[in-house]
């Protein structure tokens, strides 16, 4: 029981083959509660696919991902649809910047708020002074207050993967996925988006990908090494940059791709 | 056993047409992205292609016998591959990435076509004579089968190995592989990315040309000829999966048959309702047709 | 905001104009093709609500505007047959009513029908086309396929829908809008159209600007994001879907009033496109710009489609709408709305950049 408590998500025996290729093998990861928890590796590895798996945009071939809100009976998100899962409390932010570039931010926000998903509450839909207060103190949060009635399609780059961050924070979320989070932002935007996670840790959980390893250092609590779809090692982050095993085959490598990119 | 075989080789025959109307636009929309509503009428201009050359070899000779069909072939296929470069060229061009905008744009050609057709042909239906060549047919068992749709068959054969060995063994279907997939490092590789879109178009519309030629020889030929192949041709692309040859033979021969048998107990109209609601039950399942290409990008 | 209000000033000036017009124009087929227009301003509001708001193509409203027209005129046609078999029957052998003519005896039962009928053919559709994720050109490709389909079934049952000739010879709710001693009639029934247009506008209007609108728009420009936003897609494209459809069944109803007769012509793929360029030559992504793309086509038909200019007045259409997709992408709406101001302000910037120039230097 304790057990359940501490860890907010468990992914179990979780396999995917796209057409033979294995892209994930018996995978086995829980995230603990109020964590920062990283999912590092080379390209390939099989770190995206994760996400998709646990935001259902991917069935997995084999395994089950279960996930334990507070308060509430555990949920198999398995074969759960989608949106089912986002309204169970787990947001996901993409590698590419996805906002709806045709609407203002705050329109944005205001979609992404936690309730009335259904058509019909859709229809007779009221902004209440309760929910523009929680939009503006999230707008606020992500330093985007003063751009509210600006269209999102307008914004910097930067500017839209805050934007999106916070369309998931304003759905009170308990799991908050993050696919690349700082790619694309320079350094001083980069140390922002950590301190701004570690803020987001105290009312929920943040799972990211992540390339950038001052990034990781700076804010991990928890890392798992993924490698040709396996996890090669898990734990905190001076423990598993000190491997050497994950020097060679993540590390190593490092430079190259910087120098890629 | 003669029904059997009667109607294997209709609904084969059936199929093969789809296929040949198909076969451009798998070109054009299964590798270019652009649906080209006007490439019925491409068909409809190789239709009277066969026509105006029947009209010519009269002329000159008298009687228009077997050679001129054999003339109107590659005349036709030259006369839309050059539309289909001019249209390319100057519309087309416009409209990479903008799918539906793609679709719409070409049926305002396809409007300015199918008019342009009537003040020059009329708008009565115009009769292609069989060539001579194929006016029998020959007897096996029980039943017949035409030589013109023999020769279909055959054309629908030749025409699909030359495109898979263009696409597939020649230096050009290379080139042209690799602009469809990556634009951007085609053009580092040195590929005049511009030259290979304007070919590629117009070979698609070529193809519809061709495919022109045999629709004249199943019946009159008017402006609105193309329209009747064009739905299920795009039906033929999308239920084999879009850029997968392979795909779009099966898909052709699937509703070709099916339609052949359906129609053995239905009428012609309501087994098209049939086949159609067979196909978007099918795509229930697969809703990206037999063949995927899988993407990992979140909205295309 | 101020956009909106011009939007809504625009709107009330041609609705005063029409409402003015039945009582100006002398002659009758003017004030019939008038509402014929409005008919088929509601058919092109319908068909932005799902393209230029939702982004989905549809091929095919030509079906539900024709089955919004086909029941009504077999309510009409019956009533002015007094029940009995109509001609096409008779000529298809058949001794009795087929059961599913009969509801069109009564006019409550009709009207319910012109409501239901495209509502829930579009509803099913819309459920396994929407559950199945196919969108975009795949959207499109599939409705032109129906619509042909529907288009042949309407062809080949000539015994129970009249076939190539449709229904014909019916007089208007109102009764005979024909020649001067009817033109009472002809007024009446102009105002229900004017009044299902104001009212389909303000309907429209109300659900753009709503959230639902906004989810619309959020699905037009990344139907993925609103999936991963929590909202299922599905139900709402299936929503504005049928919704989409009745209202084009509701324009098909009251055309006919106008029209007289109802053929399947207007079932056609061909058709159905017409209507998109109504929408996109007035500025798709607008209510407004539906309703003045709809009547601008209709108009430039009328006055050119007949006399010297017959000819070439499909030459006409194909360039105007090829032309608007390749550089009007906002259609009328756009161009007054965004083109011509910038083009003000580049010629008004022009000098005055010059002007810095020379006094930089």
């Amino acid at each position: 029981m304790t057990d359940i408590r501490e860890h907010v998500l468990k992914i179990k025996h979780i396999s995917v083959i796209f057409d033979g290729f294995k892209a994930l093998t018996d995978v086995d990861i829980n995230v603990k509660r109020n964590s920062i928890h990283f999912f590092i590796g080379p390209n390939g590895a099989g770190k995206t696919t994760l996400l998709d798996i646990i935001c259902a945009r991917t069935k997995p071939t084999s395994g089950t991902v279960h996930y334990y809100p507070l308060g509430r009976n555990a949920v198999r998100l398995t074969g759960m649809k989608e949106y089912q899962i986002v309204n169970e409390g787990i947001g996901r932010k993409f590698q590419v910047p996805s906002v709806f570039t045709a609407l203002t931010v705050m329109e944005n926000m205001v979609l992404s708020l936690k309730g009335h998903k259904r058509v019909w509450e859709s229809l007779f839909y009221k902004l209440s002074d309760k929910d523009e207060m929680a939009i503006m103190e999230v707008l606020r949060k992500v330093g985007l207050a003063d751009r509210a009635d600006v269209r999102a399609g307008s914004l910097a780059h930067g500017e839209k993967q805050w934007l999106e961050i916070a369309m998931q924070l304003v759905q009170k979320p308990e799991i908050i996925m993050l696919d690349e989070p700082a790619a694309g932002m320079g350094k001083p935007e980069t140390f922002r988006t950590g301190e701004l996670l570690k803020e987001i840790k105290k009312d929920c959980t943040v799972i990211v990908v992540e390339h950038d390893m001052d990034f990781v250092k700076q804010i991990a609590d928890t890392v798992t090494v993924l490698h040709e779809g396996k996890v090669l090692m898990e734990g905190a982050v001076d423990e598993v940059l000190a491997d050497q095993t994950v020097q060679a085959v993540y590390l190593g490598r490092g430079g190259e791709r910087y120098a890629g990119n | 056993m003669a029904e059997i075989a009667n109607t294997l080789f209709n609904g084969l025959s059936l199929g093969s047409i789809y296929l040949l109307v198909a076969l451009g636009l798998s070109v054009t929309f299964g590798l270019m992205g652009i649906i080209n509503m006007a490439h019925g009428e491409f068909v409809m201009i190789g239709a009277y292609m066969a026509y105006v050359m029947q009209q010519i070899f009269a002329a000159l000779f008298g009687r228009s016998g077997s050679l001129y069909y054999i003339a109107a072939i590659p005349f036709a296929f030259a006369v839309t591959f050059l539309l289909g470069c001019i249209m390319e060229r100057t519309l087309v061009t416009r409209l990479y990435g903008r799918k539906m905008d793609s679709l719409l744009a070409t049926w305002g050609i396809s409007l300015i076509l199918q008019q342009a057709a009537r003040s020059i042909f009329g708008s009565q239906g115009v009769n292609v004579n069989a060539p001579d060549f194929l006016k029998s047919g020959i007897q096996i068992g029980g039943c017949t089968f035409s030589y013109n749709r023999i020769f279909i068959i055959c054309m629908v054969a030749a025409c699909l190995g030359a495109v898979w060995f263009l696409m597939n063994k020649s230096s050009f279907g290379a080139q042209m592989r690799a602009t469809m997939q990556n634009r951007a490092m085609a053009q580092c590789m040195g590929i005049n990315t511009k030259k290979v879109d304007c070919l590629t178009f117009a070979l698609g519309s070529g193809l519809a040309g061709v495919a022109g030629c045999s629709v004249a020889l199943l019946g009159s030929v008017d402006s609105t000829v193309g329209q009747s192949y064009i739905v299920y041709s795009f039906m033929t692309v999308v239920l084999g999966g879009v850029g997968n040859l392979l795909g779009t033979v099966l898909g052709a021969m699937i509703i070709g048959f099916s339609s052949i048998i359906v129609e053995a107990y239905q009428s012609a109209s309501i087994a098209r309702a049939i086949v159609l609601f067979m196909i978007i039950v099918f795509l229930q399942f697969r809703p990206r047709g037999l063949f995927t290409i899988r993407s990992r990008s979140l909205d295309e | 905001m101020r956009r909106l209000k011009g939007n809504h000033i625009c709107f009330t000036v041609i609705a005063v104009m029409l409402a003015c017009s039945p009582f100006l124009v002398g002659s009758s087929s003017m004030v019939q093709f008038l509402g014929k227009c409005m008919c088929y301003s509601i058919v092109a509001i319908a068909l932005d609500l799902i393209w230029g708001y939702t982004g989905m193509l549809s091929l095919g409203h030509g079906i539900y505007f024709c089955l919004g027209g086909y029941a009504m005129a077999m309510y009409l046609r019956l009533r002015d047959n007094g029940g009995a078999l109509t001609d096409f029957m008779q000529t298809g052998g058949l001794t009795k009513l087929p059961f599913f003519w009969k509801p069109f005896l009564s006019f409550p039962l009709a009207m319910l029908l012109v409501i239901l009928v495209p509502g829930v053919l579009a509803a099913v559709i819309g459920y396994f086309v929407f559950r199945s994720r196919i969108k975009g050109v795949y959207f499109s490709i599939i409705t032109q396929a129906l619509t042909w389909a529907a288009y042949s079934l309407f062809i080949a049952n000539s015994k129970y829908t009249g076939g190539n000739n449709g229904i014909t010879d019916f007089t208007s709710v109102f009764g005979s809008t024909r020649g001067v001693a009817n033109r009472g009639h002809l007024t009446a029934m102009f105002f229900v159209a004017l009044a299902a247009l104001v009212l389909v506008y303000l309907l429209a209007s109300w659900l753009v600007n709503s959230k639902f609108g906004k989810l619309l728009i959020a699905i037009r420009d990344g139907e993925n994001r609103t999936f991963f936003s929590g909202y299922c897609v599905n139900q709402y494209k299936n929503f504005i879907y049928t919704l989409s459809a009745v209202l084009a069944g509701i324009g098909g109803a009251l055309f006919v009033n106008f029209n007289g007769s109802i053929t399947p012509s207007q079932m056609t793929i061909a058709y159905s496109i017409t209507m998109v360029v109504w929408v996109a030559v007035g500025g798709r992504g607008t209510v407004i710009g539906a309703v003045i793309g709809a009547f601008f086509i209709n108009l430039c038909e009328y006055n050119l489609s007949s006399g010297a200019l017959a000819g070439i007045w499909q030459y006409i259409v194909g360039a105007i709408f090829g032309v608007t997709i390749l550089f009007f992408k906002g259609g009328i709406v756009g161009i007054v709305k965004e083109q011509i101001p910038a083009l003000f302000a580049r010629l008004q910037s022009a000098p005055a950049a010059e002007k810095e120039k020379k006094e930089a230097a």
